[in-house]
């Protein structure tokens, strides 16, 4: 600890702190530009000098630390001299075209030398230009170089934080511009996080170019409705369409980062074919009708119903409060135990998986998983699936020592912050956990059994495709590791075979008296909260012990016997997301009475009996829980179009008029309800995520859900996935894209403009073994289906791993899976 | 100090009814003096100072381009909030830079003719013309668009103002209109 004193003010604080977060600690206020709490600092931008006493040049604070007994005055004469004299600099080739500028009224310059500069400028040279016009960098970004004013950040926030290094300077002194290599098209993450740090109008963004004034926004600070990560941000509209999202800076566990998904897809609430009104099939037509006639023809149908013959089936895009109804209108007042959130993952795998991680034991924040030695990431393709925690793990695993052990059969970006790569076989989770767990053993293990052992190591390793060498060396850093992390994803729920291993490892590393923390990374916004909210076949809210019914799959199973009278599907595309050829689809076509409520007329709808339109987040209050078990706010920014309506109070319409009492009537009160039926959920507040972080310690740890009374859920042991036999070459594996997340990213206009076709992806050898080449149109032919799609290589892919995202619709994978088949091969032949 | 009772000046002032002649020179004065009725609008019509703040105008550079880059200062400006401006991006030259306005209305209802907004605007732009005549007997005339407003007003940046132009009525199908002669004009003062 030293003590220091600002402007007169004796304060004390850590060795080593920059004082200018010394000074903001005692609250000073110290303009910078370059500064940046995550990135590295450069003190390049020189707005923020400071003077210590007894030296004779100013100092930059963003790159000095304090020495105990420096006098420090953060306001004198002369500081404010040499703000204004940088800024006049800065001006000096400024392009001071602020009246076209979209960054106008939120630029950090304009404000700066509204406060500190010269209101007047010295200098009459004609200024330096390096181009005439705005230049597109990418499909989302569009450049202005005249206006930098080289602070580097976008350059580092590149490197340091999405990792992807495309952007550089070019040239020298104030002819240096930030700019992708010479200036070229950009081929990267199009997160457009260089655009957010960007103090002013350089780095654009393309949709919304011109469109508005930050003046004329109204904004909602609300969660992503993607993946699961749960970033915060603020949406912003503009005459009733939504203009466009934007991270905070120091808010929010993702700070002021997002990905493409979460930048620049939030535009599918515009789109123009949104359901507007309800309709009820009359006649094989579907016809609009009114509110009261859809919710009286739909009490009509489902009286007198044996509750056994109801199914639900809810998105886990809804929020807990409408999860939360939802499950309480199908359990005590239709009584059918029949409820599932998912079409994609069997109950049994989510029970499992559920146990595994724990999330019954209460939330794991990301930064928690961290400040461990060793972080384990399994089972996901972080860098595509939640683009975010790559960020949080590389920039923090780059500022500490620590291990990051990578799992996973893709290459991806975030191998490169990786100290050990397990590429191994697709589906064999299960396998390398168990080497793991083999290897973790084998000191305490007597010579009696390590005959048996060895035969065991060798078939799993045999299995995975990982080598000896790799298991030991990962098996060695876990076991000089006191604290351990896993970050396990949702490959163990397409293939649950793992979860065993995972619980296994767990228990394992915990009884040698290590630090544990499993966190799960999940990709549908409020999948937890699902889960937690009892949309389960398995169990209720809080993992409470229920009454067992039917998950998707049972239900479809029921369906196709004609045993299934009734099936409401909230906001849930059943039909194109369920594996098999056309399976869901003649199974709902045999449903006495189906309802679906969404948002887009999607292929589940087109079978409906009745469509009752719904709203999307951006239209609805609530709260959302993340994967790491974070209980956040969304809150309503626009009005559902027409007579759309808040999915909560189409849901309780429909309870009420079965029950009048049946509620409660607000989304506020049915959070009070959850907080008093669900246990881990009684500290849940609404005002929780509303703080801002003025240190940049984003965790917010105080939102994280508690531990569960008593979970039901058990880590149950799985089948091995089986591979089709078929001779092709490559396994086929799915998920998501780094620009898309399932059906709502496919109605954004900028995602849409981003990537529109189908993709596959193999590794560099492969490609280059069959002749083919990046971005070549191939043929992916299956045993049961076959598409035209684009291919995309990378390198250091496992050989023989084709990657086909979940949701595109020329190339609907769901079609190459074969219900209750193993995971598919395919082959990729060339067109011509 | 008045004294009580008889007042021989008084008295004097009023047989000799100097009060009413005094009132009745004013009056036969004005009887002979020019006359300041203005026979507006069937005959002539006052062309009001370049300060005047009137209708407003958009305008365009020497080239034709339009000035108005579309930047909101003027609605933000605005202390009623009756101006519009929707940018979008436009390349082909119709304006200075290629941000030009999509829309940009000005309420006139509720417009107070202070002149911030032609104050706030960077690119001069946006001026308040001399236009006064803005009654109408529909709602037709509240909003002014971009197009209407880009249209010259008929008195010219050049003509000085401050007299009074010869001018005719006319009825036509579509309401009334007055047209004037600006070469024809009078100094009047006011
Ligand atoms: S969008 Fe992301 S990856 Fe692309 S240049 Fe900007 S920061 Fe880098
Ligand atoms: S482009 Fe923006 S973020 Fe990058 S150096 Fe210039 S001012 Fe800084
Ligand atoms: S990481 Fe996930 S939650 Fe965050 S912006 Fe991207 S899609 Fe949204
Ligand atoms: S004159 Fe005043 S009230 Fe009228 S539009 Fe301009 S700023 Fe608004
Ligand atoms: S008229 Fe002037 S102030 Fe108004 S938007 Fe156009 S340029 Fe800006
Ligand atoms: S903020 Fe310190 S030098 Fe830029």
């Amino acid at each position: 600890m030293v003590t220091v004193k600002i402007n007169g003010k004796e304060i004390t604080v850590e060795d080593n702190t920059l004082i200018l977060d010394a000074a903001r600690d005692a609250g000073y206020e110290i303009p910078t530009f370059c500064y940046q709490a995550d990135l590295m600092g450069i003190g390049s931008c020189r707005m923020c000098l400071v003077e210590i006493e007894g030296q004779k040049k100013l100092q930059p604070s963003c790159v000095t630390p304090v020495l105990h007994g420096m006098s420090i005055n953060t306001d004198s004469g002369t500081v404010q001299t040499a703000r204004a004299g940088v800024l006049e600099f800065l001006l000096a080739n400024h392009a001071m075209d602020c009246p076209v500028c979209d960054k106008g009224g939120e630029c950090e310059l304009q404000d700066m030398v509204h406060k500190h500069g010269p209101h007047k400028g010295r200098h009459a040279e004609p200024k330096f230009k390096f181009h005439d016009k705005d230049y597109v960098l990418s499909p989302v970004i569009i450049k202005n170089s005249n206006r930098c004013v080289q602070c580097m950040k976008c350059v580092r926030v590149c490197r340091e934080v999405v990792g992807q290094n495309v952007l550089g300077a070019l040239g020298r002194g104030d002819h240096q511009e930030p700019t992708s290599f010479f200036r070229a098209f950009m081929n990267c993450e199009m997160d457009g996080n260089c655009i957010e740090v960007c103090p002013v109008g350089c780095f654009m963004r393309l949709p919304y170019r011109y469109k508005s004034r930050p003046w004329d926004l109204k904004s909602s600070d609300t969660i992503c409705p993607y993946c699961a990560t749960g970033c915060r941000m603020v949406i912003e509209e503009r005459a009733g369409t939504l203009m466009r999202a934007k991270a905070q800076l120091g808010v929010g566990l993702n700070s002021e980062t997002l990905c493409a998904r979460g930048r620049f897809g939030q535009d599918f609430v515009n789109n123009p074919e949104r359901i507007n009104q309800p309709l009820v099939r009359r006649y094989g037509k579907l016809e609009p009708v009114t509110w009261e006639e859809a919710i009286s023809h739909i009490k009509e149908n489902l009286t007198a119903l044996d509750g056994d013959k109801i199914g639900g089936i809810a998105s886990p895009r809804l929020t807990n409060e409408e999860l939360y109804l939802f499950q309480k209108l199908m359990r005590e007042v239709l009584g059918s135990p029949n409820i599932d959130s998912s079409s994609r993952f069997s109950p049994d795998a989510v029970e499992g998986f559920v146990a595994a991680t724990g999330m019954g034991e209460g939330g794991v924040s990301v930064y928690d998983c961290m400040e461990a030695d060793t972080v384990l990431i399994i089972g996901t393709h972080l860098s595509d699936e939640n683009p975010v925690i790559d960020y949080i793990v590389r920039r923090i695993s780059a500022s500490r020592r620590m291990n990051v052990i990578i799992a996973s059969p893709r290459a991806m970006k975030l191998d490169s912050s990786a100290n050990i790569v397990l590429r191994h076989n697709v589906a064999s989770e299960n396998a390398v956990l168990t080497s793991l767990v083999i290897g973790l053993n084998e000191g305490k293990l007597a010579d009696t059994l390590k005959g048996m052992h060895e035969a065991q190591l060798d078939a799993n390793l045999k299995a995975s495709g990982v080598s000896a060498d790799l298991i030991s060396t990962v098996v060695n850093r876990l076991a000089a590791s006191s604290s351990i992390a896993i970050i396990a994803g949702t490959d163990f729920l397409r293939y649950p075979e793992g979860i065993s291993g995972l619980g296994l490892l767990k228990d394992l590393l915990k009884s040698r008296g290590k630090k544990v923390t499993v966190m799960p990374v999940l990709d549908r916004a409020n999948q937890r909260g699902a889960w937690e909210m009892g949309v389960h076949p398995g169990f209720g809210p809080g993992y409470s012990e229920t009454r067992k019914g039917l998950g998707t799959e049972g239900m479809l199973d029921a369906a196709m016997k004609g045993e299934l009278e009734a099936l409401y599907v909230v906001g849930s595309d059943v039909a194109s997301m369920y594996p098999g050829d056309d399976f869901a689809r003649t199974a709902l076509s045999k449903v006495g009475f189906l309802i679906v409520q969404d948002m887009f007329m999607t292929e589940t709808a087109r079978q409906a009996h009745v469509v009752l339109p719904g709203a999307a987040h951006a239209e609805k209050d609530g709260t959302y829980t993340n994967q790491e078990g974070r209980a956040q706010v969304i809150k309503k920014l626009l009005t559902a179009p027409g007579r759309a309506k808040q999915d909560i109070n189409i849901i309780r319409a429909i309870g009420e008029s079965f029950d009048r009492s049946f509620g409660p009537k607000h989304f506020a009160l049915v959070l009070d309800e959850i907080r008093k039926e669900v246990p881990s959920y009684a500290d849940v507040s609404l005002s929780f995520n509303n703080k801002r972080n003025t240190d940049n310690k984003l965790d917010n740890r105080g939102a994280l859900v508690k531990a569960a009374a008593a979970p039901a859920v058990k880590v149950k042991s799985f089948n091995p996935a089986s591979v089709e036999t078929s001779g092709a070459r490559f396994i086929l594996t799915t998920g998501n894209h780094l620009f898309h997340s399932g059906r709502s990213s496919m109605k954004s206009e900028t995602l849409l403009g981003l990537l529109k076709g189908a993709v596959v992806e193999i590794s560099e050898e492969d490609a280059a073994s069959l002749g083919l080449k990046s971005g070549e149109k191939v043929r992916v032919k299956g045993a049961n289906f076959e598409a035209q799609m684009t291919l995309l290589t990378k390198k250091g892919t496992k050989s023989g791993v084709a990657f086909i995202a979940e949701n595109f619709d020329d190339a609907p994978v769901n079609r190459y899976f074969r219900r209750g088949g193993g995971i598919p091969r395919v082959d990729i032949i060339k067109t011509i | 100090m008045s004294r009580k009772g008889f007042d021989l000046f008084d008295l004097i002032k009023k047989v000799l009814f100097t009060d009413f002649v005094k009132g009745l020179t004013v009056t036969l004065g004005y009887n002979i003096s020019k006359s300041i009725t203005m026979r507006y609008p069937d005959e002539e019509k006052w062309i009001p100072y370049r300060r005047f703040r009137g209708l407003h105008t958009l305008n365009r550079d020497e080239n034709g381009r339009e000035l108005c880059v579309a930047c909101e200062l003027c609605s933000k400006a605005c202390p009623t909030g009756c101006i519009t401006v929707i940018p979008e991006e436009n390349d082909s030259g119709r304006g200075i830079a290629d941000r030009v306005a999509k829309v940009w209305t000005v309420n006139l209802v509720r417009c107070l003719f202070c002149g911030y907004c032609e104050d706030a605007c960077p690119t001069r732009a946006l001026r308040l013309g001399r236009e006064y005549e803005l009654a109408c007997a529909d709602y037709s005339c509240t909003l002014m668009s971009r197009d209407q407003l880009l249209v010259p007003q008929p008195v010219p940046e050049s003509i000085p103002g401050g007299y009074v132009v010869k001018s005719k009525l006319e009825r036509t199908p579509q309401g009334i209109k007055v047209t004037v002669d600006l070469s024809k004009f009078k100094k009047r003062s006011i």
